[in-house]
């Protein structure tokens, strides 16, 4: 009676140290796998960010400053005609690929997740974004489309931009209605989306 | 200073108050908060008496009548109160920024300032393209989305990017309130951290991220726009905060007072002048129609005891 005792608790102790073995290897691998989202993120970054500066350097050059308004949306329009054609084929998710994709929204969702999260997503979906219904002008969520000058930007809450992928300057996340866009800031452009990512 | 420009100088502090009827008003002086001390060589440093006359235009862009109403009154204002520069508190361009919205959404209204040599100093809105904005050289951005500058020894101002404040713009910012030493700091940016307004409100998340920087690196004054009134809300943690965005859109009743309220004004367009003498910041809230609607002053006491540390 004792043995068999005995044998039952050495089988639910071997039974919990396999459990625990298994859940720390699938954390682990999970932890891999975001490393391996963001590591491809960068590439795809990268790989975007040689395309833009090829066409910035293909249009010609304006001061950092001019008082010339005209020049300033003439040159950010060049700059958009150049990257269309050196993209000419650009797809939705070359760049938020689904792995990319998964880790984005995985990060977005969780920004807005609970009580805690409601100011974030009133953030996202309020006067700021072009779809509010406050903003007369509609934004052709496309790749390689204009982001109109005459919408609103939304404003991103800082709780979601600090747990996102950071970004070079020239580009930026926002969204218009429950996409999520990659904006070129320079050529004010959409690199790519996620549909309802919020 | 010559004696005679210093004459001049007290006759127009003088007839400023007279005309003005600035009172000091003990609600507005921020409470005094224990703060960090400033780093020890910036407290060492002698101390200077800055001396600053400035503007505040918030939500401007509209191109429309108020605008135009609201920058001949400024201009007006200026033959009184000389103030040296204009700072912008976002939404500079409501639907387009064409040259010519810059055009009779910016040059022409604010044309008899601009001829004269007046400096504006814009920050970013959610309704601005930002990098239209930030290279258009009359808004001084340097071609930043967030800059500093320092109009005098003593005062610094901070323009920030609401819209987007990442990473990089908080660390920024910090950095540089750290270096600004027992300088007044002065911060302006789109999105209000407090406010009553009944459609937006405070911003919270920003609050979240923003404040404690501020607080903790003394800063002594904040100015936003966004809610189209203008409200001054009480002090909050040795910070005085303004909200003005109705410099040319109005929300008539847009403000559902609150215990936060020190003074509302949401019936009217309205401009602000200030002025940082020394230790102590006057201000006035004009309407369209140039009645003063709100003023006082204010002194940061607590940053005395902190250089004093």
């Amino acid at each position: 009676m004792r043995i068999h005792r005995l044998g039952k608790a050495t089988a639910s102790i071997v039974m919990s140290m396999i459990l625990f073995v298994v859940c720390a290897c699938a954390e682990s691998s999970q932890a891999g796998s975001a490393q391996e989202q963001s590591k491809e993120f960068q590439g795809h970054i990268d790989k975007y960010m040689e395309i833009h500066k090829k066409a910035v350097a293909s249009v010609p050059a304006i001061p950092k400053e001019t008082t010339d308004a005209a020049l300033i949306a003439k040159h950010q329009q060049q700059i958009a005609d150049a990257i269309r054609a050196l993209r000419p084929n650009a797809l939705v998710g070359e760049v938020f690929t689904p792995a990319v994709r998964q880790m984005i929204l995985a990060t977005v969702k969780q920004a807005v997740a609970g009580k805690e999260g409601e100011s974030a997503k009133a953030t996202v979906l309020g006067e700021g974004n072009p779809k509010s219904g406050e903003s007369e002008t509609p934004v052709n969520v496309k790749v390689n489309a204009t982001y109109p000058s005459t919408a609103p930007l939304s404003t991103v809450p800082p709780s979601m931009l600090m747990s996102l992928p950071m970004l070079p300057k020239e580009l930026e996340y926002r969204f218009v209605g429950r996409n999520l866009i990659l904006r070129d800031t320079t050529a004010n452009l959409i690199v790519d989306f996620i549909p309802n990512a919020i | 200073m010559k004696p005679a420009s210093k004459s001049l100088r007290l006759t127009f502090v003088l007839l400023f108050s007279l005309l003005f009827q600035i009172q000091a008003q003990p609600q507005t002086r921020p409470a005094v908060e224990p703060r960090s001390a400033a780093p020890v060589a910036a407290a060492q440093q002698p101390v200077k008496q800055p001396e600053v006359k400035f503007a505040i235009l918030g939500d401007t862009g509209t191109g429309g009548r108020e605008q135009y109403e609201i920058g001949q009154k400024l201009t007006a204002t200026r033959g009184t109160f000389p103030f040296e520069f204009v700072i912008l508190l976002g939404d500079n361009m409501y639907g387009g920024e064409s040259a010519k919205d810059f055009q009779n959404k910016f040059e022409k209204p604010y044309e008899a300032l601009l001829s004269t040599g007046i400096k504006f100093y814009a920050s970013l809105g959610n309704h601005d393209v930002p990098e239209r904005q930030i290279a258009y050289k009359p808004f001084n951005m340097g071609g930043q989305r967030y800059y500093t500058f320092k109009p005098k020894d003593g005062v610094r101002f901070f323009a920030l990017d609401s819209n987007y404040m990442d990473q990089k713009q908080l660390q920024w910012l910090e950095n540089e309130l750290k270096g600004s030493g027992s300088e007044w700091k002065v911060l302006f940016f789109h999105h209000p951290l407090y406010s009553s307004g009944e459609k937006h409100g405070p911003s919270l998340e920003l609050r979240k991220v923003l404040e404690p920087l501020l607080t903790k690196n003394g800063v002594d004054v904040v100015f936003a726009g966004h809610e189209h009134f203008y409200e001054r809300v009480k002090p909050q943690n040795g910070i005085q905060y303004f909200i003005l965005g109705s410099s040319a859109k109005l929300r008539k009743g847009g403000i559902e007072k609150t215990e936060l309220t020190a003074k509302g004004f949401d019936t009217d367009n309205a401009f602000m002048v200030a002025e940082i003498s020394g230790d102590a910041m006057s201000f006035q809230t004009i309407s369209r129609k140039g009645t003063v609607v709100d003023s006082g002053n204010f002194r940061r006491v607590e940053r005395k005891a902190a250089t004093n540390d």
